[in-house]
């Protein structure tokens, strides 16, 4: 008996010895999985993708930088690796300390806490972002990150960092950058081998001139342009009429140009079209409808009649739906609708300067379903629509009293 | 441990209790682990009951430990002569030791009554200076504006960085969105639960100006950590500049000179 706790202590030492003292795996970057079961790309090929990012961006704890990117070094080691501090007592590792538990390393907005959150954390692979103060398909500025960062996202999980040092959110925004135009070659890797001809049998020129010049520059440059294309914005009129723009908005707001009322709602409750989604999760809706047409038509489908190799074209076909289907089980959320805003409540995600409001009608919100007012709507009438939706939350205040003013007082 | 030995050992080890825990509080301050700096106004009184019972507990602390030394010692085995005898107690003293503690304790509440109904009761007849709204992980701030009235238009919106006068009534509606958290002013020792679904007034009076902390202390999920603020007092003239001129950014309709792209921060 006593020889068996002896040899029980034995193990459970072991145990902890092998469990509790080992070192800490290195963070990996995860490969985009959906989009490579989607591109039909094969485990070689799955693997190329990987080698070459890995030269290209290096991992989360050594990220490497080319000049092309434009991006700055030092900012993207501050941000990047293991949360310590280093040899001045600064502290480094930043994304894992504030960000990657929703964000996740990769920044696919697949963190360990984000299948909790709604609305689901931004997934910078796409290198699409909502709150900005550029044209619609243009990138964010980096001022643009810094605010969405400094403010965090009302009506959102997304919170405010507005105490961290200048420096560190900086950092933060080049590293989410980073982050961006990996996923965004990644992605382009990834669509490059369906145009591949024949000569290449399939894989990719490890060529700088493809990898740098013709795949990873384009993308680069667009970050670049980002703060040329900020959106020139007029000057809402100083003497302005704010009654006589109140009432021009609303006007605009249920006119047939503007049509807000769509989704907005009659109410301006957010109430009206409400089933759509965004781009990230209508991905994903899209593809679960593709899996789930494709099985139910190979399922009505007979083998007895086809030639040998049909049949053998078709097992791959379901073999592929298959494994489709355990992808996006294991690496997407499951979809969510993105349900307009309501305007009465005063939460404005973006920002609730009226010029946040004044880009959002400008430019639509790019990933989500709000069209772009420009062209549509000419600059001056966009401020009065801006007026009028400021004036939603505290519209009733008048005709309740001022001791009974509705909405924005009692709600959340 | 040899039995000679034990009395000895386990004696001294429960006398060291009392030394080395009246040691810890006497350095203590100088380690700087003691109270924060307190820059309230009502701050004294919570500090004076701290110390009071602080001392009164400690004087009993010392006593009884002192007295389970000398038992230990005294009542050895190792050098027990004879058998040992057994008492049914006193009853007497049972009595005693049950009135003395019990009258402590009344003591105790009625004494600190008056600081309680100052803190939780006595509240100042004004509108709230600001309503401060908790969320996972972030102090939501709502100023009422020139109107003095929240839940109008000139309403000021901020995240985690409040300011407050000097020398005047604050009173602050707390809220929370999601879950419970706790509203913690260290240096103005205010530490109030924010309830969804419930608006609870705090209020206080800050005696000097600077920068203190503000932390969350109820663990409200896996950013707790990160769930600071800061609170800035500062001057009656300096907070009204403050004011409008956060204001004036909220409002803007043109972007400020760091947000335009080319700027120095991009």
């Amino acid at each position: 008996m006593n020889r068996f706790s002896h040899i029980a202590f034995l193990l459970a030492a072991g145990c902890l010895f092998a469990v509790g003292c080992g070192k800490t795996p290195s963070a990996s970057y995860r490969l985009n999985m959906v989009e490579a079961t989607k591109q039909r790309l094969t485990p070689e090929q799955e693997r190329q993708v990987s080698t070459v990012l890995l030269a290209m961006f290096g991992t989360p704890d050594e990220p490497a930088v080319l000049p092309e990117f434009g991006l700055d070094e030092a900012k993207l080691r501050l941000a990047s690796g293991p949360v310590r501090s280093d040899i001045v007592g600064r502290k480094n590792g930043l994304y894992r300390e504030h960000c990657a538990h929703c964000h996740g390393v990769t920044g696919d907005g697949m963190g360990p806490t984000a299948a909790f959150l709604n609305p689901y954390p931004r997934d910078y692979r796409p290198g699409v972002f909502k709150f900005k103060s550029t044209e619609r398909a243009d990138k964010p500025t980096h001022a643009d990150l810094l605010r969405i960062l400094r403010n965090g996202i009302a009506g959102t999980s997304m919170p405010s960092f507005a105490l961290l040092s200048d420096p560190q959110i900086d950092a933060l925004a080049e590293y989410v950058k980073y982050l961006s135009i990996r996923g965004e070659t990644e992605l382009a890797l990834m669509r490059a081998y369906f145009e591949l001809d024949d000569e290449a049998q399939g894989v990719l020129p490890e060529t700088r001139e493809f990898l740098v010049d013709e795949t990873l520059v384009p993308i680069a440059e667009k970050w670049k342009a980002a703060s040329d294309a900020q959106i020139a914005v007029p000057d809402m009129p100083a003497d302005i009429d704010m009654v006589a723009s109140i009432a021009k908005g609303r006007e605009l707001f249920y006119g047939d140009k503007a049509n807000c009322v769509k989704c907005h709602g009659v109410t301006g409750l957010g109430d009206g079209q409400a089933n759509d989604y965004d781009d990230w999760n209508k991905a994903i809706v899209e593809i679960n409808k593709e899996i789930m047409g494709g099985l139910a038509k190979a399922g009505e489908t007979s083998t007895s009649g086809m030639s040998a190799e049909e049949a053998a074209e078709h097992r791959k076909q379901v073999a592929w739906l298959g494994r489709f289907s355990d992808v996006i089980d294991g690496d997407a959320l499951r979809p969510r609708t993105i349900p307009p805003r309501n305007l009465r409540t005063g939460v404005y995600r973006g920002g609730r300067r009226p010029l946040d409001l004044y880009y959002r009608i400008h430019a639509g919100i790019n990933g989500a379903p709000m069209p772009a007012a420009k062209g549509t709507v000419p600059p001056e009438d966009i401020w009065h629509i801006v007026n009028y939706i400021r004036s939603l939350p505290y519209e009733f205040d008048g005709e309740l009293g001022a001791d009974r003013p509705m909405v924005a007082r009692d709600r959340f | 441990m040899g039995s000679r030995l034990g009395g000895i050992f386990w004696s001294l080890i429960f006398l060291a209790v009392p030394i080395l825990g009246v040691a810890t509080f006497a350095i203590a301050p100088s380690y700087n682990v003691w109270l924060p700096k307190d820059v309230s106004e009502h701050g004294a009184s919570i500090d004076g009951l701290f110390m009071f019972i602080l001392v009164l507990t400690g004087v009993v602390f010392i006593v009884t430990e002192g007295l389970l030394f000398w038992f230990l010692w005294k009542y050895d085995a190792s050098k027990a002569k004879g058998p040992a005898t057994y008492i049914h107690g006193s009853h007497t003293l049972e009595v005693v030791w049950t009135i003395i503690p019990a009258a402590v304790l009344l003591f105790l509440a009625i004494y600190q009554m008056n600081t309680w109904a100052d803190v939780k009761m006595r509240r100042p007849p004004m509108s709230p200076t600001v309503e401060v709204v908790a969320r996972q992980f972030e102090w939501r701030l709502r100023y009422p504006g020139r109107d003095g009235m929240l839940g109008t238009r000139d309403d000021l919106f901020l995240t985690n960085d409040l300011h407050l006068p000097v020398d005047e009534d604050i009173l602050i509606q707390l809220k929370s969105m999601d879950v419970l958290h706790s509203f913690f002013l260290p240096n103005f020792r205010i530490k109030q639960d924010a309830v969804p679904g419930m608006k609870i007034p705090v209020w206080f009076k800050a005696k000097e100006t600077g920068q203190f902390d503000i932390v969350c202390a109820e663990l409200c999920g896996w950013g707790h950590y990160k769930m600071k603020g800061r609170i800035t007092i500062e001057s009656r003239p300096d907070f009204e500049r403050w004011l409008e001129e956060t204001y004036a950014r909220q409002e803007a309709t043109q972007p400020a000179p760091e947000d335009v792209a080319g700027s120095a921060a991009d």
